[in-house]
């Protein structure tokens, strides 16, 4: 009787030893071995990694990895806004077709990407042609492996992140709220600005998170669009991972890193909250 | 919603067009040039279906396409069985509260920290790197999309057709596997069929937890664009955009209002 009534109990563990066995402990074995220094007479705490790190070489890397996330997270947000708005009021039918138009390239490869923009921006590319037969450039210009080709990447890449969470929040939206403040006499402007951008915050703010974090350690994007000029916190930790006996240096530096990555995201929480704030004020 | 009139909605239009273009544009320059009987600066010269012969007699690039697939299979039905027993418990009444919270950092998370922290582990642990651990990798991915979706979804059934259930003399299993399995048998599916493709279109864990003898297509892929560009790319970016196609029309035709994002 007793055995038979901890059967499902012990069903919920499965996933959650998973859990901590895949995700937390590698985890806490990087925080821990960034901490530890291996020597001939054995292990020690040391805080020596991370004052090498204190460095401007290396804080510049991290800092214009957190200008790359946060230029990328705002680009995203300035084309899906009205992307989202337009998506959520339209109808069923034109929504649905939007949406799955959206996902396909969403859902394709993203390497396949880069290489179809290589075909766009190659000297010999789409754009290139385009401009040349309509006589505006003689010469062709070089895309490749400048900072433009890499946040065109990382905008078309990232923009589904963006636009699907506000898309969301805007579609549940209550469309009396709109007719209740417009009876009121708001006008429409004022309307938009303090009940719908307000209410489709937490979409906004779900969308700012999910392009920010993963843009912040990308390394595929820069390495291939960008060329070896421009270097990113996600290419410094490959390059020390995929190293000889750097491998533990890595660890630390993605640690280091990391801790940045969260304070800003703290900041830009609060930062948000403000907005939101602001917005709904007369 | 607001701005029905014209103006703006024509401005919201043009921009709605506009970011459509960029999006497919290089898809359709990318498609074009495949049917292109020369290899790219050349201009086009006329239709050939060469390339696709080429990649079909790419017998490495099949491999890691079967690697690729297997990884990906096993990663959503190791995630949807965890996820499953994970459901079970809660329906009996386990408390999950707190826990639930644990789950949401496998996407929060930088991939490539994710990667680096789980290659420490595997060396540490000395499991030999391979299409295993990137089915434990993917796994963890996996969770982190499936435990919150099917959580939410739980929490929106009706709490009293499981009551009615057992009131009648169904045993907790039987509950289980006739009321809330097929109640939820759409969104297990949608978010088993949105776990294949991140695990099959993974490239930032593949390349740290893949070690030298497992290829997968993306990092195939990855070494063909280091070398340039090659029409064989241009065929297989066809072939696997119709596959991604085909998975976003099974999804949506499952499920066309599912809240999976």
């Amino acid at each position: 009787m007793n055995s038979s009534r901890y059967i499902p109990f012990t069903l919920g563990a499965p996933a959650l030893i998973w859990q901590m066995l895949f995700l937390y402990c590698p985890l806490l074995l990087i925080v821990g071995t960034s901490f530890i220094s291996v020597s001939a007479t054995g292990l020690t705490l040391t805080l020596q990694k991370f004052i090498t790190f204190f460095q401007p070489t290396y804080l510049y890397v991290i800092f214009s990895s957190l200008l790359l996330g946060f230029s990328n997270a705002f680009l995203c947000l300035l084309i899906a806004y009205p992307l989202a708005y337009f998506m959520a009021s339209s109808r069923k039918h034109c929504k649905n077709l939007l949406l799955f138009l959206l996902i396909i390239p969403f859902w394709t490869n993203f390497l396949l990407h880069v290489y179809a923009w290589f075909f766009v921006l190659e000297k010999e590319g789409f754009i290139n042609h385009l401009l040349q037969s309509l006589q505006i450039i003689s010469t062709p210009i070089a895309f490749m492996n400048t900072l433009f080709a890499t946040m065109v990447m990382m905008v078309y890449y990232y923009l589904p992140f963006m636009v699907l969470p506000i898309y969301f929040a805007l579609d549940k939206f209550d469309v009396r709220l709109i007719e209740a403040s417009l009876d009121l006499g708001a006008t429409k402007g004022e309307t938009f600005r303090r009940i719908v951008a307000p209410l489709s915050m937490s979409g906004v703010r779900a969308g700012f998170f999910l392009v920010y974090i993963p843009s912040f350690g990308e390394f595929v994007i820069p390495e291939l669009m960008g060329g070896d000029k421009l270097v990113f916190v996600g290419s410094i930790i490959s390059r020390y991972i995929l190293g000889d006996e750097t491998g533990s240096l890595g660890a630390a530096f993605a640690v280091f890193a990391c801790s940045f990555l969260l304070i800003s995201c703290f900041l830009f929480h609060l930062l948000l909250q403000r907005v939101t704030y602001a917005l709904q004020k007369p | 919603m607001l701005f029905k009139n014209p103006k703006p909605r024509i401005l919201l239009i043009l921009c709605t067009s506009f970011t459509y273009l960029l999006l497919y544009l290089p898809i359709i320059v990318l498609l074009v040039f495949s049917f292109n009987s020369e290899a790219f600066p050349s201009p086009w010269k006329h239709f050939s279906l060469e390339w696709y012969k080429e990649l079909w007699h790419a017998s490495h690039l099949w491999q890691a396409f079967c690697n690729s697939f297997l990884i990906a299979l096993g990663a959503t039905s190791c995630s949807l069985l965890l996820c499953i027993f994970f459901l079970f418990h809660l329906a009996q009444g386990g408390k999950v509260k707190h826990c639930i919270s644990l789950y949401y950092g496998n996407i929060v998370i930088p991939e490539t920290v994710l990667a680096i922290a789980l290659l420490g582990f595997f060396t540490l642990l000395s499991i030999p790197l391979g299409l295993l651990t990137l089915v434990f990798a993917h796994t963890i991915l996996g969770l982190g999309f499936a435990i919150p979706i099917l959580y939410a979804k739980y929490l929106d059934l009706d709490p009293r057709l499981t009551e009615a259930s057992l009131d009648l003399g169904a045993t907790p299993f039987q509950t289980f596997c006739s009321i809330t399995l097929p109640l939820l048998k759409k969104v297990l599916i949608a978010t088993g069929l949105l776990i294949f493709i991140i695990s099959f279109d993974d490239v930032i864990l593949a390349y740290f937890c893949a070690g030298s003898a497992s290829q997968t297509l993306s990092l195939y892929i990855l070494s063909m664009l280091r070398t340039g560009i090659c029409p064989v790319v241009n065929a297989l970016s066809a072939i696997l955009f119709l596959l991604s196609n085909v998975f976003a029309l099974l999804f949506f035709s499952i499920q066309t209002r599912s809240k999976v994002f």
